[in-house]
C-alpha cells in the first residue's frame, strides 16, 4: 500500500513535514549551512536564519526572543527544566509534577528522587483532570520546580494551567512553573506569559516541522545552568553546533501553522466529532474525557469487548495508522500509565486506541477512519 | 493463505518467513514479547532480547511484510518463570521452553491469527505435520540433530491443524544457505542455547532473586553417611555432577534430593538408572498407542524403547526394556511411535525413588 491510500491518524506521535517548511530546509542548508558561531559571511547568513527564526517565534508566542532557546525537541527541553535546577546544596528543594505526565517528565521526576530530592505527584482524576486544588496541595515553600502538561498526549484532556499557575506563586513566588505543550501547540492557543508558565517544552515534527528540533521557552526572569556543556552556542545556554536549517525549517512550519490555525483545527475538530459519533452509534464504545475540554485532535477510545493489540494489527492492514498508549523499545505495547491513573478498569485498560487528527488531515478522514474500524471489528469478531 | 508467522529474531523463524513469502502466501510477522525485567529491561541473550526483535522487524522490513510485536510477558511470567523458580524449589529440573509452548504460545497464537484472519501460524520449529484421515500428526523433523518435536508434544491434533512447521523436511545448513541467498542478516547468526529470561546469567542466581530459598540440608552418600553441607535444595538437580563433595576416585552424582528434610543424595552413576516411572499431566495428539513405543527423556535425547501402561487420562506408567539415567523429575517424556509424537506429559516425582 501506498503512503497516500494510507489513512494516518497518529499525529499526536510526528507529523510529515509541511512543503514549506521542507522548501526553507533545502533553501537554508544552501544559504546558512555554515557554523553560526563563525566569524565570517556565510556564518553570518546563517546567525541571521538563526535569529529570525527565533524572533519568528517569539512572536508567535507573544514573548522576548531571549525567552526562546532551541534544543533537539520536546524530551530535552523537559530534562532539562527538571533536571538542572536542583542542587546538592539545597537537598530538601521538591519537585511537584502529576502522575499524567509525557515519559519525558516522568523519567526526568524518577531521576530528581534517585538523587535524594523528593518528588510529589498530584494525582489525576477518573476523566484524565488534575484538578487546581490537588496540584496546589502538593507545592510548598521548598518547591523548586513545578510541572504540569497543556493538554495530555494520550487523552487530549486539557489541564487547568492558568488556575494553578496564579496561585502557586502565591504560596511560592520563586517556584518555576514548566509545561510540556508539545500536544497543547497542535490544536490550542499556548500563550506562556498570559497563563503564568515560566518554562515549556515545543517539539517541530508535531506541527510540520523537523523531527530533531524543538524550542524551550524560559522566562527571562529564570537562567536556568546549561544542560549540555561546551560552546557559547544559544546565549550561552546550550553548548553545540546549531541546526540552523531545522530551526529555520521549524520557524517556517509555525509560521503556516499559525496562520491557517482556525481552518486546521477546525476541521481536526469537525473529522474528530464526525469520526466519534459514527462510532457510538455503531460499537459499543466509550470516548475517554468526553465531558472534559479535550485537545481537539486527540481521540482516546475505549472499545468495550475488543483487545485493542490485535485490533491495532488490523487497522494497520486495513490501511490506518493509529496508536495504543505509549510503545516501549521492542515495540511491544503495555496498558498505558494514564488509564492506570485515571483508574480505568483493568478489564478494559487493554481496549483503547488513541486516534490523532493533524494537519494533513482532509474532510471526509473521520468518516473514512469510522468505517474502516468497523469493519475491522467485524473482521476480528 | 494468510499466515500469521512468529518471528523470534533467529535464522529459523526468518527463512520460515522468507519461505512462505515465496510461495505466495501473504505472510505476517509477530514477534512474541515474552520476557523483560523489573523496570522494563530486555534480558541480554535468548529469544526475546530488544536485539532480536529488532532483527525480526528487519528481516520483515526486507521481506516487505507487516511486522508487530504482540505482548505475552503477563501470561509468560506466571506460567513460566514462577514454574521455573517454583520448580527448583521443589528439586525438579523445569523445562521452560516445553512449559513455554504448553501454556504461553500457540494457544494464544492461534487464537489471535485466527481474529486476524489467518488460515495457518508458522513457527521456525524442526518437526513435520501429517494428515491422515481426518487427524492430523505430529512427526520428527526429517534430520533428526536438530528434531524439536519433543518440545511441542503437548499440540492437539486440532491445534495441528492450523499450524505449518515449513523446516520439518529441511537441514539447519540449508536453513542458512536459504538465509544467505535472500541476504537475510540473520543467516549466520548463533543459535540460541540460553535459557532466554536467564540468559549468560547462572540459573541459580536467577532463582535466589525471586524466592527465598536458603534452606541449608545435608549430604550424604548412598550408605547415609553425611559428607557436607549444602545453601539448599535448589542448587542440585538430579544427575548433577558439578559442585559435589569429591574424594572418592570415581564421579558422584546427585542421586536423591529429598524436598521434605532438605537432604541431598549423592551416588555412583549406576544409583542414578531408573526403569520405570510415571508420565503425568498427560497430552495425546490423537488417541493413545501401545505398541512400537519409545520415550525421549529430555530435549534430544536417545530414544529408549518402553511400554506404557494407562493409569489415567492423563497419567500413563513408563516401563523402560533397559534401565537408563536420564530420567528427572520435572522433566517431560514425550512418547513416540517410530517418528510420530503420541503423547508426551511431566515426568512425576512420584514413584521415582530419587525424589522422596
Amino acid at each position: 500500500m501506498k503512503n497516500q491510500d494510507y489513512l494516518y491518524l497518529d499525529h499526536a506521535a510526528s507529523t510529515p513535514m509541511r512543503k514549506s517548511a521542507l522548501d526553507k530546509y533545502i533553501e537554508a542548508e544552501s544559504f546558512g549551512f555554515a557554523n553560526s558561531s563563525g566569524g565570517h559571511k556565510l556564518s553570518r547568513n546563517s546567525k541571521n536564519l538563526l535569529e529570525d527564526s527565533r524572533e519568528i517565534i517569539a512572536e508567535l508566542f507573544d514573548s522576548a526572543p531571549s525567552e526562546i532557546i532551541f534544543t533537539s525537541g520536546g524530551t530535552e527541553a523537559d530534562n532539562w527544566t527538571i533536571k538542572s535546577l536542583f542542587d546538592s546544596k539545597q537537598p530538601n528543594n521538591n519537585l511537584v509534577t502529576s502522575n499524567i505526565e509525557h515519559e519525558a517528565v516522568l523519567a526526568s521526576a524518577e531521576w530528581i528522587s534517585s538523587n535524594g530530592f523528593q518528588t510529589k505527584y498530584a494525582k489525576s482524576d477518573e476523566n484524565g483532570f488534575v484538578t487546581k486544588d490537588e496540584f496546589i496541595k502538593q507545592i510548598d515553600d521548598e518547591t523548586k520546580v513545578a510541572s504540569l502538561m497543556w493538554g495530555n498526549n494520550e487523552t487530549g484532556v486539557i489541564q487547568p494551567i492558568k488556575d494553578i499557575s496564579k496561585e502557586l506563586k502565591s504560596i511560592n513566588t520563586s517556584t518555576l512553573f514548566h509545561s510540556d505543550v508539545v500536544q497543547g501547540i497542535i490544536s490550542d492557543n499556548v500563550d506562556f506569559h498570559r497563563n503564568g508558565i515560566e518554562s515549556a517544552a515545543i517539539s517541530a515534527h508535531k506541527i510540520g516541522g523537523p523531527k530533531g528540533v524543538g524550542a524551550m521557552f524560559v522566562n527571562n526572569k529564570f537562567k536556568l545552568p546549561s544542560f549540555l556543556h561546551g560552546g557559547k552556542q544559544e546565549l550561552e545556554r546550550r553548548a553545540g553546533t546549531v541546526d540552523v536549517p531545522g530551526i529555520a525549517a521549524f520557524a517556517t512550519a509555525l509560521q503556516e501553522q499559525q496562520t491557517r490555525f482556525d481552518e486546521e483545527v477546525g476541521l481536526m475538530n469537525d473529522e474528530r466529532l464526525i469520526f466519534e459519533d459514527k462510532l457510538k452509534n455503531a460499537l459499543s464504545v466509550e470516548i475517554i474525557g468526553e465531558s472534559m475540554k479535550r485537545l481537539p485532535h486527540i481521540s482516546n477510545v475505549q472499545f468495550r469487548d475488543i483487545n485493542s493489540e490485535v485490533l491495532l494489527i488490523q487497522l494497520d492492514l486495513n490501511g490506518l495508522g493509529v496508536s495504543r498508549g505509549s510503545a516501549c523499545a521492542s515495540g511491544a505495547q503495555k496498558p498505558s500509565h494514564v488509564l492506570q491513573a485515571m483508574n480505568i478498569d483493568s478489564k478494559f485498560i487493554n481496549n483503547h486506541l488513541r486516534f490523532s487528527f493533524g494537519w494533513t488531515t482532509q474532510a471526509g478522514d473521520g468518516s473514512k477512519a469510522a468505517d474502516i474500524v468497523m469493519k475491522a471489528v467485524k473482521e476480528i469478531e | 493463505m494468510r499466515i500469521l508467522v512468529a518471528m523470534s529474531g533467529g535464522v529459523d523463524s526468518s527463512v520460515v518467513a522468507a519461505l512462505l513469502k515465496e510461495q505466495g502466501h501473504e505472510v505476517i510477522g509477530v514477534t512474541m514479547k515474552l520476557w523483560e525485567g523489573p523496570n522494563g529491561e530486555m534480558p541480554e541473550s535468548g529469544c526475546c532480547t530488544a536485539s532480536d526483535s529488532e532483527d525480526a522487524r528487519r528481516v520483515a522490513s526486507k521481506l516487505d511484510i507487516p511486522y508487530y510485536v504482540l505482548d505475552y510477558t503477563e501470561s509468560f511470567s506466571k506460567n513460566v518463570v514462577d514454574n521455573f523458580t517454583q520448580m527448583y524449589a521443589q528439586g525438579l529440573t523445569p523445562n521452560p521452553c516445553v512449559e513455554c509452548n504448553r501454556s504461553v504460545k500457540f494457544d494464544h497464537f492461534i487464537n489471535q491469527a485466527k481474529k486476524l484472519n489467518c488460515d495457518k501460524v508458522a513457527t521456525g520449529h524442526y518437526a513435520k505435520i501429517i494428515k491422515k484421515n481426518d487427524n492430523y500428526e505430529l512427526h520428527k523433523a526429517d534430520y533428526l540433530d536438530k528434531d524439536q518435536s519433543y518440545v511441542l508434544h503437548m499440540l492437539q491434533s486440532s491445534d495441528l491443524e492450523n499450524i505449518t512447521f515449513p523446516l520439518g523436511e529441511i537441514s539447519k545448513p540449508e536453513v542458512r544457505q536459504i538465509a544467505a541467498r535472500i541476504g537475510l542478516r540473520t543467516a549466520f547468526k548463533k543459535d540460541s542455547q540460553d535459557i532466554c529470561f536467564v540468559g549468560k546469567k547462572d540459573y541459580r542466581s536467577f532463582v535466589e532473586k525471586r524466592i527465598d530459598l536458603t534452606s541449608p540440608g545435608e549430604i550424604f552418600d548412598t550408605k547415609g553417611n553425611k559428607v557436607g553441607d549444602h545453601n539448599g535444595i535448589h542448587e542440585f538437580t538430579i544427575g548433577q555432577r558439578k559442585g559435589l563433595p569429591g574424594g572418592y576416585g570415581t564421579p558422584r552424582y546427585v542421586t536423591k534430593i529429598n524436598v521434605q528434610n532438605k537432604n541431598v543424595t549423592i551416588g555412583e552413576k549406576n544409583d542414578l538408572l531408573v526403569s520405570s516411572f510415571i508420565v503425568e499431566e498427560l497430552s495425546c495428539i490423537n488417541d493413545l498407542e501401545y505398541k512400537n513405543l519409545t520415550i525421549q527423556t529430555r530435549y534430544n535425547s536417545e530414544d529408549l524403547p518402553c511400554e506404557i501402561k494407562k493409569l489415567s487420562d492423563t497419567e500413563v506408567l513408563v516401563q523402560l526394556k533397559e534401565p537408563a539415567f536420564s530420567v528427572a523429575p520435572g522433566q517431560f517424556g514425550v512418547i513416540y511411535n517410530g517418528t510420530k509424537v503420541v503423547c508426551g506429559g511431566r515426568i512425576s516425582p512420584k514413584v521415582l525413588e530419587n525424589v522422596e
